[in-house]
């Protein structure tokens, strides 16, 4: 087959809710299309990251290239960009979506379309693509085909008449989507004659190549030893090697129009690698870059320490590879009186947040003290000038202040019937305001509230699946700023104000929260030498307060000859959790404390 | 220079105590004969001094015949002309007669006896086959014998029990005018019968309450606290277990012993089979290095109240104690004192949180 024949390519994504079995379809079609050998197949082979696998979600986007002899005898090649499914990572999902010109749709037959279903389906419609609908699991014994064909034509409008009815997991009619990506998704628009178009959509550092780029070659073709242009930062590089991933990567001589695959130029200086900037040639290059990224601002902050305070510049080096591969991340260095010196971080979302930490934990071998997080809060001070606040430390005096503004989303909460009234409960608690309800059928509503960003993020996403065991789905969108009654509360241990504990709170639920926080840090902190009081205050008025008794005793009763090895081994126990720990003044803190500050109520969890 | 203590291991007893993990099998005649063939040819290999002390530990040793433990003890003669204190620990419930007599034979000149607590109800559910009744009548029996040096074993924060309690032992075990108490609090191991039932550790207060209670009630009566667990009067320290504390070469012998002979620290298998028949019975053989053997001196060394003399840690190691150590010591300030060339721990109750900033000092370097 001819390379430039692009008549033969299908570049789509796969984009669905979570769970419905996204991951699962591709481990399938890498089969059925014998990408990978029975020997090296393994369960969500395109995760690749341990993390992504331990936990069985999608955290990076993906691509892989196969090859497909289809029914009409003619041999295609598709380009498959795995996406994660998480509200956290839908910046992942646009990205993976602009190197694309299709789309298949998951939807599983049991639980129907849901929050993040319409809502990647709308990226999707954003971004000119094709949908192929395709029902999933119809092997449960709950999976209701028709009601869920009905759905995805009431709600989004997509019609199901020819959309493949499979179970992924059995491999059941997994052949009809790949006739069907042939028969329904379109080819690539470009043309290979004209000038080098590339979009960059992802990168990873590596130590031998340097940066690794991954592209979708719009229009031209590339090849090693080209001179490349990075239209956005004008930096030009040598091409080293151009290929693709199956899902390894293999080398090629080139990619043209169509493709997609990866291309490494010898690039050692991560700054000049923009996710979302085109290559072009330098000598013969293209009229007009294209669109690229709308770019994501992180909705959620907060700051990275590493334990040990020697270990600064090696965050610093993991933080600047690590966002190489994840360009919604965002750092600049802060420091903090109980902490030292550190990074206050950019997150799309919580999740986001602990797989930052625990890939810089893993991948780079750091301990890291996270702090709580916060979103980004709009001050307006009495002399009339405006600040914005990502830390919660730093908010001005109060008597400085002439008002707060906060984040506010516009959250849309699917639910079956039964769990409506405990779900308008909760929204209502986490000071949400009732703006609509949506019919979807007789079983389902779509209920939208506008919301603090706050309460999203602390507590209502886990209360939600909570009160609806499992059943409501959620997203939601920026909609901009709101007045609210906002104070900042301070947290001291042993008397000392802790400023990396500090957090912004509804001045309602200040005493609930102070209290609830009280408790779980004396759960938490390990007990010293002497009595520790933990305070929660506003200013100099203390809300809550609890002690940390005394450590008394701690010493290995029995120690004679044949115990030396058993207690060193204790000690070098108790040495590891200290190493976990951040020494604040006389107090040792572990990690879990910072997280402490989104301690849920009572009634939770 | 030769080694001054020599340790047997008797890995049989008559009942599993439900907080012990320790390696030892319910006796069986025929399995102790082999066992025995085997201890015989052990000592005939590694024995070669004269000890200063022998402790003959277990399990329990007088769940061994009067025959086997007549045979243990004649392995053990030719070793015997330097002994000081020859020390074995028996049970209330199978010490009689004849087996003071054959321990009086070989030269045994210290008791050790497990009472646990002075309350029945309580031995029973930790699973001891003995009354108070009975550990005061043996006792009894051996100083009819002219055996005064008796050491009695207690335990302390067992399930269920009270500060009345635990005062109430105390008080019976006073009345049975001992030179020597050992007290352990129970910690609750994981392969110990109370460990698989999912018992777990008392409250850390009632502990520290009942630690403070023991230290106050035997000091009264005239008791020196020279190790965290262990109390005595002027004189009677284990000779034996300062050699631990001291960190002093130590020959172990038999299944489960673990013994340490300059930088070799060994613990032979507790499989009885592997014992028996097979030449090489070595657990673990370690070869420690000199920064390993400085933390485990100091570890030993800080449990008891004569503490550590840097003279002579400086001259075993090469190595200056104060400034090795000088970041933990700075920190613990409040809790060492440093005098006459001795370093010694003021509240040996809180060892553990020290010992970690000491194993800071001197370990950092080698676990990089």
């Amino acid at each position: 087959m001819s390379i430039l024949d692009k008549n033969r390519i299908r570049n789509f994504s796969i984009i669905a809710h979570i769970d419905h079995g996204k991951s699962t379809l591709a481990d399938r079609i890498l089969e059925l299309t014998e990408t990978v050998s029975k020997r090296e197949m393994q369960d969500q082979i395109l995760d690749s990251l341990d993390l992504e696998r331990e936990r069985g979600i999608t955290i990076k986007l993906n691509v892989v290239q196969l090859k497909y002899h289809a029914k009409d005898g003619q041999d295609y090649v598709f380009h498959l960009i795995d996406t994660p499914g998480h509200v956290d990572f839908t910046y992942e999902v646009s990205r993976s979506l602009a190197a694309c010109d299709g789309a298949i749709l998951v939807v599983d037959a049991s639980q129907g379309i849901e929050a993040q279903t319409l809502a990647n389906t709308y990226l999707a419609l954003d971004n000119d693509l094709e949908i192929l609908p395709v029902i999933n699991k119809i092997d449960l014994p709950s999976a209701d085909i028709e009601r869920t064909k009905k759905e995805i034509e009431e709600v989004i409008g997509l019609d199901c008449t020819d959309a493949p009815c499979i179970s992924a997991k059995t491999g059941q009619n997994v052949e009809d989507v790949l006739e069907g990506i042939v028969k329904y998704l379109p080819c690539p628009k470009g043309e290979a004659e004209k000038p080098l178009k590339a979009l960059v959509f992802d990168s990873y550092y590596d130590s031998y190549r340097g940066v690794v780029v991954f592209i979708c070659v719009k229009d031209g073709n590339v090849k090693v030893g080209d001179k490349i242009r990075f239209m956005q930062t004008g930096t030009v590089y040598e091409v080293t090697e151009v290929g693709v991933k199956t899902p390894n990567e293999v080398k090629k001589g080139s990619l043209s129009a169509g493709e997609v695959g990866y291309l490494c130029a010898s690039i050692k200086s991560i700054q000049d690698i923009h996710i979302g900037d085109t290559i072009t040639l330098n000598d013969n290059p293209c009229a007009e870059a294209l669109p690229g990224y709308r770019k994501m601002n992180p909705m959620v902050y907060c700051g990275m320490y590493p334990t040990d305070n020697n270990k600064y510049n090696d965050l610093r080096d993991a933080l600047q590879k690590l966002q190489l591969n994840d360009s919604s991340l965002t750092f600049e260095a802060e420091s903090s009186k109980a902490l030292g010196f550190g990074f206050r971080l950019g997150f799309l979302g919580l999740l986001h947040m602990e797989v930052v930490q625990e890939r810089l934990e893993r991948e780079y071998n750091l301990n890291l003290i996270a702090t709580a997080p916060s979103v980004i809060y709009k001050v307006t001070m009495t002399d009339g000038s405006v600040k914005y606040i990502d830390n919660p430390s730093l908010m001005p005096d109060s008597n400085l202040i002439e008002f707060i503004e906060e984040p506010y989303v516009e959250a849309s909460i699917m639910v079956p019937n039964e769990y409506m009234g405990s779900v308008m409960q909760l929204s209502q608690d986490k000071r949400g305001i009732y703006k609509d309800m949506i019919y979807i059928d007789t079983n389902r509503n779509q209920l939208v509230y506008d919301m603090p960003l706050s309460e999203i993020i602390f507590e209502y996403f886990d209360k939600l699946k909570s009160v609806s065991r499992g059943y409501a789905s959620l997203d939601y969108t920026l909609t901009g700023y709101r007045k609210s009654n906002l104070v900042k509360m301070d947290i001291l241990i042993n008397g000392e104000v802790i400023d990396a504990l500090s957090i912004i709170v509804h001045r309602d639920f200040a005493y609930k929260r102070g209290q609830a926080i009280t408790v779980k840090l004396k759960e938490i902190l390990p007990k010293q030498q002497f009595e520790i009081p933990i305070q929660a205050a506003i200013g100099n008025k203390v809300l809550a307060r609890t002690n940390i008794k005394s450590l008394r005793k701690d010493v290995l009763a029995k120690c004679y000859g044949g115990d030396i090895s058993r207690k060193k081994k204790l000690l070098e126990k108790q040495r590891e959790g200290k190493k976990r720990m951040k020494a604040v003044g006389s107090v040792e803190i572990p990690q879990e404390a910072f997280m402490a500050v989104l301690a849920l109520d009572d009634d939770g969890n | 220079m030769g080694i001054n203590h020599l340790y047997i291991h008797v890995p049989f007893c008559k009942a599993i105590c439900y907080y012990c993990d320790f390696c030892h099998r319910i006796y069986d005649e025929k399995l102790a004969d082999k066992w025995l063939d085997r201890l015989s040819r052990e000592t005939e290999e590694n024995c070669r001094d004269q000890y200063e002390t022998i402790y003959i530990g277990g399990g329990t040793p007088t769940s061994l015949s009067d025959k086997q433990l007549d045979r243990l003890l004649c392995m053990a003669d030719p070793f015997t002309e330097k002994v000081i204190e020859y020390t074995i620990e028996v049970n209330p419930e199978s010490l009689d007669q004849h087996k003071i007599g054959i321990m009086k034979k070989h030269g045994i000149n210290r008791i050790s006896m497990g009472l646990q607590t002075a309350d029945d109800d309580l031995l029973r559910i930790i699973g001891r086959n003995h009354s108070f009744t009975d550990v005061k009548e043996k006792v009894n029996l051996l100083k009819d014998n002219g055996v005064f040096n008796i050491s009695i074993d207690l335990m302390y924060s067992l399930p269920g029990q009270s500060m009345e309690m635990l005062q109430d032992t105390l008080n019976k075990v006073l009345e049975l005018k001992v030179p020597h108490i050992s007290l352990y609090s129970l910690t609750i191991e994981e392969n110990s019968v109370f460990g698989k039932k999912g018992f777990s550790n008392l409250d850390e207060d009632m502990e520290a309450d009942m630690y403070e209670l023991i230290e106050k009630t035997l000091c009264e009566r005239g008791y020196i606290h020279y190790e965290v667990s262990n109390y005595c009067l002027e004189g009677y320290e284990s000779k034996h277990n300062l050699g631990y504390w001291n960190y002093d070469d130590f020959l172990g012998i038999s299944l489960g012993a673990s013994g340490k002979i300059g930088n070799n620290r060994y613990t032979n298998t507790r499989s009885f089979e592997k014992y028996i028949n097979e030449n090489s019975i070595r657990e673990e053989d370690l070869h420690l290095n000199r920064e390993e053997m400085m933390f485990e001196n100091v570890m030993m060394s800080f449990r008891t109240i004569y503490g550590l003399n840097m003279n002579e840690f400086n001259g075993r190691y090469d190595a200056d104690f104060l400034s090795e150590y000088s970041k933990a010591i700075k920190k613990h300030r409040d809790n060492l004192i440093i005098e006459d060339g001795q370093v010694r721990v003021r509240n040996m109750a809180l060892l553990h949180p020290l010992l970690v900033d000491f194993m800071d000092c001197v370990l950092a370097d080698s676990d990089k």
